[in-house]
């Protein structure tokens, strides 16, 4: 029991000093003028560490106070990563307005079904109705990144590293949290520290992933040709696409509305 | 195990398989607008269809099995399978392609109907679904025909849809000052 204590206590102390480098690399990359929902969160996660250990040391880890202080600061966590993860997908599909819409509406709903479904198919008890959401809600947010990246893998979006290494990050970090809560549910009283324990490591692997990626980012932009299309050339294009696929079609047309396969 | 603990198992071995599939790198070579003109551009395998249905039917080979060439019968129409197989490859191919336009066409679209990107998808998905059959089919030596030519209707049909998807983007560009973004970048960035 006090072994377990120990490993968590140096784990989530870990994981906090690597959510400072994080915050250090991100604001020294100047990374809260492009990414600021993401900066916000890490914040937001250093701050909820700081107010669940002052909270354990002033009310103790089984007390009233000490639940109540750490689910609602995860609520608080979780909301502003749905932010961060809006980001995300919102510099994905910035310069396709046509699909970035449509995706966008889709994994919103995609995500709001998931978790309705989720917890309304736990049938757990009413104590553990707050773990049930927690659980559901990192569902939805697996289920929202791996839709994204499957629709980016669909229209081949071209997504930056970044985003990609911070949206698997999530992803993966999501998909172990709902796994861990269902260890918890089923063997909380065998879990103890070992349920924190293995959470704070599954987020100590996904900060070293997310401080790879921030650190190798790359700020030096493309070389690119200033050459623009104006809307003559675009025009031109349509129509030059337009007459060959009405040749296709016609071609095809021609084929196919004749019932005799013979030449 | 509990069913909830079962259910959230599969859900995230699901998950994360279909993740690892998502973010692998795919495997045709991404194609530029330009690409794609240039290939519709190109003569179709299409235009072939009759061809390759004449040489699989019985009758073109009767005249053999008349004068007592059974042997050269069989293996000619083993040749032509095999042709048939091909030409399927092809036929694939060229919708592959039409596919990618389709994509390329929805990117560029200021707006996107979900009803016809999901048309499009349970197309493609179909299109597979007959390909793989139809190649059971000719791998066994049965007749194709029914199959080739819902193959070939569904090329038309995607065809068809992006004549209407190209025709809505013309109609928008005449009427839009500012181009897409997608394309002043594919422009910058040449690859």
């Amino acid at each position: 029991m006090a072994a377990s204590l120990i490993l968590r206590n140096v784990s989530w102390a870990l994981s906090t000093l690597l959510e400072l480098v994080l915050l250090f690399f991100l604001v020294r990359r100047r990374f809260y003028r492009s990414h600021p929902a993401f900066c916000l969160y890490v914040i937001v996660a250093i701050l909820q560490s700081a107010v669940v250990a002052a909270s354990y040391m002033s009310f103790g880890t089984d007390s009233r106070q000490s639940y109540d202080v750490g689910w609602g600061s995860q609520a608080m966590v979780i909301a502003v990563r749905w932010g961060a993860i809006m980001e995300i997908s919102r510099k994905t599909f910035a310069d396709y307005s046509g699909i970035g819409a449509m995706v966008s509406r889709i994994l919103l709903g995609l995500a709001a079904c998931v978790l309705v479904y989720s917890i309304a198919s736990a049938k757990t008890k009413w104590e553990l109705v707050v773990l049930n959401a927690d659980r559901s809600t990192e569902l939805g947010i697996a289920t929202f990144i791996v839709a994204l990246f499957v629709f980016v893998r669909y229209y081949r979006v071209p997504m930056p590293d970044l985003e990609r290494l911070l949206a698997i990050g999530f992803c993966l970090y999501s998909c172990f949290a709902v796994l861990n809560d269902s260890i918890y549910e089923n063997w909380r009283r065998a879990a103890g520290n070992l349920w924190d324990y293995l959470d704070l490591l599954t987020f100590t692997a996904t900060l070293l992933l997310w401080i790879s990626a921030v650190r190798s980012y790359s700020e030096i932009p493309v070389a690119t040709s200033p050459a623009t299309l104006s809307p003559e050339d675009y025009g031109e294009l349509s129509q030059k696409l337009n007459s060959r696929l009405y040749l296709l079609n016609h071609r095809l047309n021609r084929l196919f509305r004749s019932e005799d396969p013979r030449p | 195990m509990s069913s909830p603990l079962l259910f959230f198992t599969i859900a995230v071995v699901f998950l994360v398989l279909m993740l690892l599939w998502a973010v692998r790198p795919p495997k045709r070579v991404l194609l530029s607008v330009d690409d794609v003109l240039n290939a519709l551009s190109e003569k179709r395998h299409y235009a072939r269809l009759p061809q390759i249905l004449q040489s699989l039917r019985p009758e073109d080979t009767d005249f053999l099995h008349g004068k007592g060439h059974d042997e050269l019968a069989a293996r000619l129409r083993r040749e032509r399978q095999h042709i048939a197989l091909r030409y399927l490859n092809y036929l694939q191919d060229e919708y592959q392609l039409l596919l990618e336009a389709s994509r390329i066409l929805a990117k560029i679209a200021p707006e996107v109907s979900p009803m016809d990107e999901l048309d499009r998808f349970r197309l493609n998905v179909r299109f597979l679904l007959n390909c793989r059959y139809l190649r059971f089919r000719l791998w066994f030596g049965l007749q194709p025909w029914d199959i080739f030519g819902i193959l070939s209707d569904m090329e038309g049909d995607m065809t068809l849809q992006l004549e209407m998807a190209t025709s809505r983007i013309g109609e928008r560009a005449a009427i839009s000052s500012e181009p897409p973004l997608f394309l002043e970048d594919r422009r910058r960035d040449p690859e």
